[in-house]
């Protein structure tokens, strides 16, 4: 793919991204109060759900009339940076794989593989949640957990890394290459990163990012469903699970089918940051 | 590197995960700030702490704690329920939700071995790639959602026998399809056989008439093994959100649960049981690789005879 056809991905993706991290800037420390002029109800005046999109623009309201582009930008707010930053930990631990399979730096390599075998070898969600519970109460947010996941997940990311540097000749790459008198910093950081390797680490850093967000969502949709406390966030914000949440009740004949439609376009959105920016890296 | 190392490592950490993975819970728990026994006993909530500690074990450190805990959990006695069923056996417990586990894990193993196979016969077609990429963008926990309001709105909140094999049988396939399980099952096992039949030994096979599989398979079998363990690992990950959202009472909801409520005899002997069986895979790809090495730089006496002959 040319640069001409990835130039449209990248500022689709950084666009949309961009606007993620503003609306999570723009979100509300807390919600509006409850409206119950705001809410669906039936011929005897019981509430039966929220109003829709057109009702109450833009996103319309929860049974309490509370508007739920509130809750689209807490949850904005939640997982914004987070995610960003477990993706840049990704995409730097998969560079310093590529970097060592290429300089032959045996032991590091070995140490790297070392550290991806211990990382993997148990279901990340298991650890996450011991993480979850060992953190102090202080800590109970996204961040930590988010980097914890990144850091499980980066073996993968360095593997294809180091496979993609070893196919690329390895050492013998970077002796060509300097042969034809390039310097160091050249060689590694354009030739090997950015011409070589950065399809696979954009890859999975986006990929990364992505599951962060689902990840926050599944671990707060089972606090919701447990009626407790999330780990990812302090109790005065919400989540986009939460949205979800509400969105369950339609099923129950709850005039909230407008909050099933928006917590889904939200994971859409999510993975189609992710797959803009896959594209964009992608290779010639 | 000799060809044995990667194993005999893998070999190692199989056998060591199940106690270093409890240690490390049990150190963690005596490094946070206050005392252990606060967790059972809050502070001003209830009186006799110290009695209750030393009951539990909980007086004499973290490596007498340790070394106590993992001597009676090889045994099976995985002590008792600090709060979440206060008192009551772990074994218990772990018993009665195993079978669920390996049941829902049993079920979502069956797409992605399947997917696997027809990648490595080269009877998935490429055009449907898309297919399962696409489905595979959907997160676990959207899927089981789905499953659950179904199973709600067809046999109702209480459900039944009927309901609970539905409820298993289609949170395993949710397991084995979302998350991208089964698109990378078809995929990884796609690209792995892409790459061997590039090398000159299986060109070579096929202008002789033989099958690109039974000569490729050998090679490719350690990559394969170890795919396959990462997919049982992502399986085994996600079922800890199916389970919940499902309401199926797995050892993932029992983790969920102990995480909860804080109730760390619980979830000791629920991380020490997926560790346990996370060993046992690695342990399994060790052995796998070890057979494997063995087969490919076996004599060649007997084929090289078979050639003269």
């Amino acid at each position: 793919m040319n640069r001409a056809a990835r130039l449209p991905w990248l500022i689709i993706g950084g666009t949309l991204f961009l606007g993620l991290v503003i609306a999570g800037w723009m979100a509300p420390e807390f919600l509006s109060p409850p409206d119950l002029e705001k809410v669906a109800k039936d011929e005897f005046g019981q509430t039966v759900g929220g109003l829709g999109f057109f009702e109450a623009p833009p996103f319309g309201t929860n049974e309490y009339g509370i508007p739920l582009h509130e809750l689209a930008l807490q949850g904005a707010s939640i997982v914004a940076i987070p995610s960003a930053i477990a993706g840049l930990m990704v995409m730097a631990l998969a560079t310093l794989a590529g970097l060592v399979r290429c300089a032959d730096i045996g032991w590091l390599d070995t140490v790297l593989q070392a550290f991806g075998e211990i990382t993997g070898a148990l279901p990340r969600m298991v650890v996450v949640l011991v993480i979850a519970l060992l953190l102090p109460y202080d800590y109970k947010y996204l961040l930590p957990i988010a980097l914890v996941w990144a850091l499980l997940a980066s073996p993968a990311a360095m593997d294809e890394a180091a496979a993609s540097a070893g196919r690329l000749g390895g050492a013998r790459f970077v002796e060509a290459l300097r042969a034809h008198g390039f310097s160091a910093g050249r060689i590694y950081l354009y030739h090997v990163v950015w011409l070589n390797l950065r399809p696979v680490i954009v890859r999975q850093g986006a990929d990364v990012m992505m599951q962060v967000v689902f990840l926050e969502i599944a671990l707060s949709y089972l606090a919701l469903a447990s009626n407790a406390p999330s780990f990812t966030h302090a109790e005065s914000l919400n989540s986009w699970a939460e949205l979800l949440y509400l969105g369950y009740s339609w099923i129950l004949d709850r005039h909230l089918g407008h909050a099933v439609v928006l917590s889904l376009a939200l994971i859409a959105l999510t993975a189609f940051i992710a797959q803009s920016f896959r594209l964009a890296a992608r290779a010639r | 590197m000799k060809w044995w190392m990667r194993p005999l490592v893998r070999l190692i950490a199989a056998i060591l995960l199940p106690l270093v993975v409890p240690a490390l819970i049990t150190g963690a728990l005596w490094a946070l700030p206050g005392d252990p026994a606060s967790i059972i006993c809050p502070p001003g909530a209830c009186d006799g702490r110290d009695a209750l500690a030393a009951r539990w074990g909980l007086d004499q450190g973290a490596l007498h704690f340790y070394v106590e805990w993992m001597k009676k959990a090889v045994t099976g006695d995985f002590g008792r329920s600090w709060t979440l069923m206060a008192g009551s056996p772990v074994y218990d417990e772990m018993v009665a939700s195993i079978p669920w586990t390996a049941m829902v894990v049993g079920v979502a193993l069956v797409p992605l071995v399947l997917g696997t196979v027809l990648a490595a016969l080269g009877w998935m077609p490429k055009a449907l790639d898309y297919v399962w990429n696409a489905i595979g963008v959907a997160p676990a926990v959207i899927l089981a959602l789905l499953v659950a309001a179904y199973v709600t709105i067809t046999w109702g909140a209480f459900g039944g026998d009927t309901a609970d094999l539905t409820k298993v049988l289609l949170g395993g396939l949710v397991l084995g399809v979302a998350d991208g399980a089964f698109a990378g099952a078809v995929s990884g096992t796609r690209s792995v056989f892409e790459e061997e039949v590039k090398q000159r030994y299986v060109q070579i096979a096929l202008l002789r008439g033989e099958t690109v599989l039974a000569n490729a398979l050998p090679n490719v079998l350690p990559a394969m093994i170890g795919q396959m363990r990462g997919r049982v690992l992502h399986v085994l990950s996600g079922a800890v959100v199916v389970e919940v959202v499902c309401g199926i009472p797995g050892l993932g909801q029992l983790l969920w649960d102990g995480t909860l409520k804080q109730d760390f005899g619980v979830v000791l002997a629920a991380t020490f049981a997926f560790s346990a069986f996370s060993g046992a895979l690695m342990l399994t790809q060790a052995l796998s690789e070890i057979a494997v090495a063995l087969y490919v730089r076996r004599s060649p006496k007997g084929v090289l005879e078979e050639a003269v002959a």
